[in-house]
């Protein structure tokens, strides 16, 4: 018996081997390289410095680094507010895609899907086009309408965050929909047969029944979209560049500069070890809640 | 149904139709800039009916040389998707049919790439490659877009998988046939679709990635995304070429997002849900 789980055990490393050997090369051993480098004073504007040990020197200065805080605070806003407004136009998108069906469905949904298939830097351009103070269809339609608006709300770091989220909504909220609209169509037909029987009206039956039917979904769509957001750099990296000031500067563009503008190497690979751990963080949290509760389903 | 009832479904569905479409004004502005002359690009108000002219997808692809760089989006795409396959489609087998010492473990591994923020691996993979004359290179780009791909290999294909019963396996071996004999003749015929289906996410998802082609590759090996913000110069902006990369970047994604609709969102949410 022991023998034949043994072989089993062979049969599967044989499977795994090609993937565990290629993952380690090309991102364990970085990852571990980096590490190390977050403890050296690694720098591209001083020879030599990629030997000098400085240990925690880097860590402690993230701590002090008024403007990696400042990117956090950012990212924060930006995470919390384009995931919200996702979520609640995305549920709103799905409830009406699920009221039709058959080749209207399928067309709806095809036009609804376009946005999030744009390439993130495209999103970026378009949006920058749109909003050129000269000739972009957003300031003549502010002048059209004589709106009471900015029209150049780059140029304004609240606005311009402003304009970042919209762009990630834009993008993403087609992904919201298109999760919630497959968890109503999975959804089991008894309860509503049941409310409708007891006489139940239509709000009764949407936050009593839809919304907890819905849940582990939209659970599941929060955390993939606010991680997702958290990884934001093209949008920001084309549209804003982090600025005015660094009032868009999200944390991979702050890293980003810091590595490859500033080449501060070994500050910036401490910065990506710090990235790292915060997002372990929330890779155990999501497996503890959602994979966690499957295998015990 | 009433007649009232029917004019009023039928109100909400041009509002919600009108509502899609506006929402999609952006995109079409894009495509619309990309067959206009700098003059009407440029012209206020916005004109919506004009000449079109392929000047502009003349002018960038073969004078200013983007289509070196959609060949080369191509060329990394094409690789990044078969190694993806190739190393993740055994493994994500293995996960749907054995139980290995440590195999969680692998598994949280692979969701880890997914939460990983890409600027975390291409720093390090900077001065490795840097180090192994591999910047510019298209090994280099290759490798690195396979890292992301390969966990969503196995995350997508592991659900494709698990629908084919264990029964048809079993009753492969008991007629003499080894694991590797039943994926490749049982296993993988049956989950073609969903390869088929998961190499298009594979090549989208390099298609489109920016960052770490941009950290990697160089002047013979950029990507379309790596090459576009080229055309913002200085001197100005090239609006209507950028119109028209955008346009070649995303209307192939497009079409072979529609091919697989169906799977869409088991491609998207791919690990998250079964």
């Amino acid at each position: 018996m022991s023998l034949k789980v043994d072989s089993k055990q062979r049969t599967a490393l044989m499977f795994h081997i090609p993937a565990i050997v290629l993952l380690t090369l090309i991102t364990m051993v970085p990852l571990i390289y980096n590490l190390r480098i977050s403890f050296y004073d690694f720098s591209l504007t001083r020879a030599g410095s990629r030997d000098i040990f400085v240990g925690l020197e880097n860590y402690k200065m993230i701590l002090s680094d008024h403007e990696f805080w400042n990117s956090m605070w950012v990212t924060a806003k930006f995470v919390i507010a384009s995931t919200f407004i996702q979520l609640v136009l995305g549920v709103i998108i799905a409830l009406m895609l699920n009221y039709y069906s058959g080749s209207l469905n399928r067309l709806l949904t095809s036009l609804v899907m376009i946005p999030m298939m744009v390439a993130p830097l495209v999103v970026g351009l378009m949006y920058s086009f749109i909003l050129n103070p000269q000739f972009g269809l957003y300031s003549f339609l502010v002048d059209l309408f004589h709106l009471n608006l900015s029209k150049t709300p780059l140029s304004a770091g609240g606005s311009a965050l402003f304009v970042l989220i919209l762009t990630d909504v834009w993008e993403w909220t087609p992904f919201m929909a298109l999760m919630t609209l497959a968890a109503l169509k999975a959804a089991p037909i008894e309860p509503y047969e049941a409310a409708l029987i007891d006489g139940a009206n239509r709000s009764q039956i949407f936050f009593r029944i839809t919304i907890p039917l819905i849940r582990p979904v939209i659970a599941v769509s929060i955390i993939l979209r606010g991680v997702e957001a958290c990884k934001v750099f093209d949008k920001a990296f084309i549209l804003t560049g982090g600025g005015p000031g660094n009032s868009t500067e999200v944390i991979d563009l702050f890293t980003y500069r810091e590595a490859f503008v500033k080449y501060n190497f070994s500050y910036a690979a401490a910065l990506c070890v710090v990235l790292f751990i915060i997002m372990l963080i929330f890779g155990i949290l999501y497996w503890n809640f959602v994979i966690g509760k499957q295998s015990n389903d | 149904m009433t007649k009232k009832a029917l004019a009023i479904r039928r109100t909400v569905l041009i509002i919600f139709i009108l509502f899609i479409l506006m929402y999609l004004i952006p995109y079409f502005w894009l495509i619309s800039t990309s067959f206009k002359t700098r003059v009407e690009a440029f012209s206020i108000p916005p004109k919506l009916i004009f000449k079109a002219t392929i000047k502009n997808y003349r002018m960038v692809f073969i004078e200013k040389n983007f289509g070196k760089n959609l060949l080369n989006s191509m060329i990394v795409a094409f690789f990044v998707t078969s190694i993806s396959l190739i190393v993740g489609l055994p493994s994500a087998y293995a996960f749907s049919r054995f139980r290995m010492k440590g195999d969680k473990i692998l598994f949280f591994y692979l969701l880890g790439t997914r939460f990983t923020p890409v600027i975390v691996l291409s720093l390090p993979l900077y001065f490795i490659m840097a180090d192994l004359r591999l910047l510019n290179s298209f090994i280099g780009i290759i490798l690195a877009h396979s890292a992301f791909n390969i966990a969503f290999v196995v995350w997508m294909m592991k659900g494709f998988f698990d629908t084919i019963p264990k029964e048809i396996d079993e009753s492969a071996r008991v007629d003499g046939c080894s694991w590797l004999g039943s994926f490749f003749r049982i296993s993988i015929p049956l989950t073609a679709h969903g390869i088929a289906a998961t190499s298009i996410f594979c090549a989208i998802n390099s298609w489109n990635e920016f960052l770490m082609a941009f950290i990697l590759t160089g002047y013979k090996t950029a990507t379309l995304p790596v090459a576009l913000p080229g055309l913002m110069t200085p001197q100005g902006t090239f609006w209507g070429q950028i119109a028209a990369v955008g346009s070649v970047i995303t209307i192939p994604v497009l079409i072979f997002a529609f091919i697989v609709q169906k799977y869409m969102v088991q491609g998207m949410s791919a690990g998250a849900i079964k």
